[in-house]
């Protein structure tokens, strides 16, 4: 397997230009001097940690153009919303040399271990960026047990690796740790691609478990049920459509709009001015995303 | 029927305890220098956010029995720049710690020597505001010997160092603690001299060193003996803290004692300096501390999320109010 799977100095140069843009020229000539030292990996080291004290951290702004550039390299990496120092670590990882992989691994795999949180937010969003990227996928699944949200959100979110790396027990265990602790999951790279029939299952698992406590069960998840509704757990999506909430009846809406099971059409076509809605685009997870975030 | 009286409509009502010191220091914000919030449970997070608690540091300390090797200074260290950092956020409290080796840990040399290198690891990280809590408990020739090689990694870094002084024989304790300090070229502006007390403080402030006092009881100060030594002494260079830790301890040590100080007639802005100002002042000499930070705080850091509100939600934690016995 390829070291990188993109073209890494095209990356690091968009990344650069990105950089640029947002710092000052103190934080800059300070990254160029730091850059002739990378090759030490005490000194790799201290750099990755010390950014913050030189850079800053305010939230950057990137261009349509330079967005592009990061998209065309490695679909679905956003650095959008990201703090300038979280942006100035992942360019630095970049940056240390890959001619020794059992090195690089050791020395990322270390960065890991004594990160504090901001350090491992950088660290995990910048996974789709890290060479031999099959090798990270323990990794990622042991930064999804993490307690701490902004290190869940770092891999959850808007981040195309676990989607494209992780194997199916792990996904899953992503989509439901999300649930539990209440992430926007429409912002899930991926979301729809890896539904599967493992996860319908152990979501309507998880809905019987929330009813019995009388707890309410979040809209969204519904979604991942489409194309894998059957007799079992129609009986669940009914009782959604059913509900005197709105929203929740949305939702099983449009799992009904998107998928081939004759039952759930049938119920779909009871509700012409849903259905209308669905079809003209009022209707879409998306609004009921920004409708759950009222709250 | 003895002992019922008749139910009103007020008994009725959900039970909202404020305990009355709270009132006196309504609105005024505190600093704790050091509390060990990796002892203490989610609850006491939510009373100092109640209490008026902004931004708090967290000492690197001994956790009650020896570790027995380097992996779980990393872990301890991690979890206190981390998951401890962290769970003050969801309560709007901005955490910082200070990183070191503690002097009961110092004895065991092999230990102590795995320490010292992954050390400089740690002291640059963010938040990290001081090398701390270092300095002397029996006044060994081994805790003497780190004590130095720390107050050297702290001069090259640029941070400010907090001194735990001695429990036994404290005020020589105290004046080698300072004299140490000075030998290795620290400016007494940049030491935080802890766990003062009667004894000990006028000659910590008189060479220029910051007194830190612990409001601890039974074995450290009460805030009676506080309020007399904010009285005798003034507020510069004074500041109140709980190191608040695994012992009978009390997380409110700081707004508790503004609020006795407020009852006994000291003037409001000289509580404000020992209670938040000076804790503040001494440990921004890092570069690690901005104010403006305490407010973000309250955001439940915004600035990590990705769209705003629609996150949010995920980052809080819900309310509970105590006093009922409905558990939901
Ligand atoms: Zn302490």
């Amino acid at each position: 397997m390829a070291e990188y799977v993109y073209d890494r100095q095209q990356m690091s140069e968009g990344l650069a230009a990105i950089i640029a843009g947002n710092s000052s020229d103190a934080a800059r000539e300070w990254l160029q001097q730091r850059l002739q030292k990378a090759a030490s990996i005490p000194q790799f080291n201290q750099t990755f940690t010390a950014v913050p004290r030189f850079t800053g951290k305010n939230i950057i702004v990137v261009s349509p153009e330079q967005a592009a550039v990061l998209q065309q390299q490695v679909p679905g990496f956003f650095v959008h919303g990201w703090t300038l120092d979280r942006l100035i670590r992942a360019w630095w990882l970049l940056q240390l040399d890959t001619s020794d992989k059992a090195v690089y691994l050791d020395t990322i795999e270390k960065l890991f271990l004594s990160a504090e949180m901001n350090e491992l937010a950088a660290l995990y969003s910048a996974l789709p960026l890290l060479a031999w990227p099959e090798e990270w996928k323990l990794r990622t699944a042991e930064g999804v047990r993490s307690n701490i949200g902004v290190v869940q959100e770092a891999i959850m979110l808007q981040n195309p690796y676990p989607a494209r790396y992780l194997d199916e027990p792990a996904w899953n265990q992503l989509v439901m740790k999300a649930i539990f602790t209440d992430k926007p999951l429409h912002l899930i790279s991926g979301l729809d691609e890896r539904r599967n029939t493992a996860l319908a299952a152990i979501l309507t698992d998880f809905a019987h478990e929330r009813w019995a406590a009388g707890r309410k069960v979040s809209p969204m998840q519904w979604r991942l049920l489409t194309t894998f509704i059957t007799a079992d757990n129609m009986a669940d999506l009914t009782r959604v459509w059913h509900s005197a909430d709105q929203t929740e009846k949305a939702a099983a809406a449009l799992v009904f709009a998107n998928t081939d099971y004759a039952p759930a059409k049938t119920l779909l076509a009871s509700d012409p001015a849903l259905t209308a809605e669905i079809q003209s685009g009022a209707l879409s997870w998306d609004v009921i995303a920004a409708k759950l975030s009222q709250n | 029927m003895c002992g019922i009286h008749e139910l009103t409509e007020k008994d009725l009502q959900p039970l909202t305890y404020t305990p009355a010191y709270l009132d006196k220091i309504k609105g005024m914000r505190f600093f704790d220098p050091h509390v060990h919030m990796t002892s203490r449970t989610t609850d006491d997070y939510q009373a100092m956010a109640d209490a008026g608690v902004v931004a708090l540091i967290e000492p690197a300390f001994w956790l009650g029995q020896p570790r027995t090797g380097v992996d779980t200074f990393r872990d301890y260290f991690n979890s206190i720049l981390g998951w401890e950092r962290f769970r003050a956020s969801q309560f709007g409290i901005k955490h910082y710690c200070t990183i070191g080796l503690n002097s009961k840990e110092a004895n065991n040399e092999a230990l102590a020597e795995a320490v010292m290198e992954i050390l400089p690891q740690f002291i640059y990280k963010e938040g990290v505001v001081g090398v701390g809590e270092i300095g002397f408990d029996d006044q060994t020739p081994l805790e003497e010997k780190y004590y130095r090689a720390q107050l050297e990694l702290a001069k090259e870094a640029g941070l400010p160092v907090q001194i735990h002084t001695p429990h036994r024989d404290k005020k020589k304790g105290t004046q080698r603690s300072m004299d140490i300090a000075i030998e290795h070229g620290l400016a007494p502006h940049m030491v935080i001299v802890d766990h003062n007390n009667e004894e000990t403080v006028k000659e910590v402030l008189d060479r220029g060193f910051w007194a830190a006092f612990t409001i601890y009881p039974f074995t450290k100060m009460g805030n009676e003996r506080m309020v007399e030594i904010v009285k005798q002494y003034g507020s510069e260079r004074i500041m109140v803290n709980s190191a608040a830790d695994w012992g009978i301890s009390d997380p409110l040590a700081v707004p508790k004692t503004a609020a006795l100080m407020h009852e006994s007639g000291i003037d409001l802005n000289d509580i404000h300096l020992v209670t938040y100002i000076n804790a503040v002042k001494a440990f921004a000499q890092s570069g690690q501390i901005n104010e403006a930070d305490f407010d973000l705080a309250g955001n439940i850091d915004q600035r990590e999320k990705f769209n705003g509100s629609t996150v949010l939600r995920g980052g809080q934690q819900p309310r509970i109010n105590k006093n009922t016995t409905i558990i939901r």
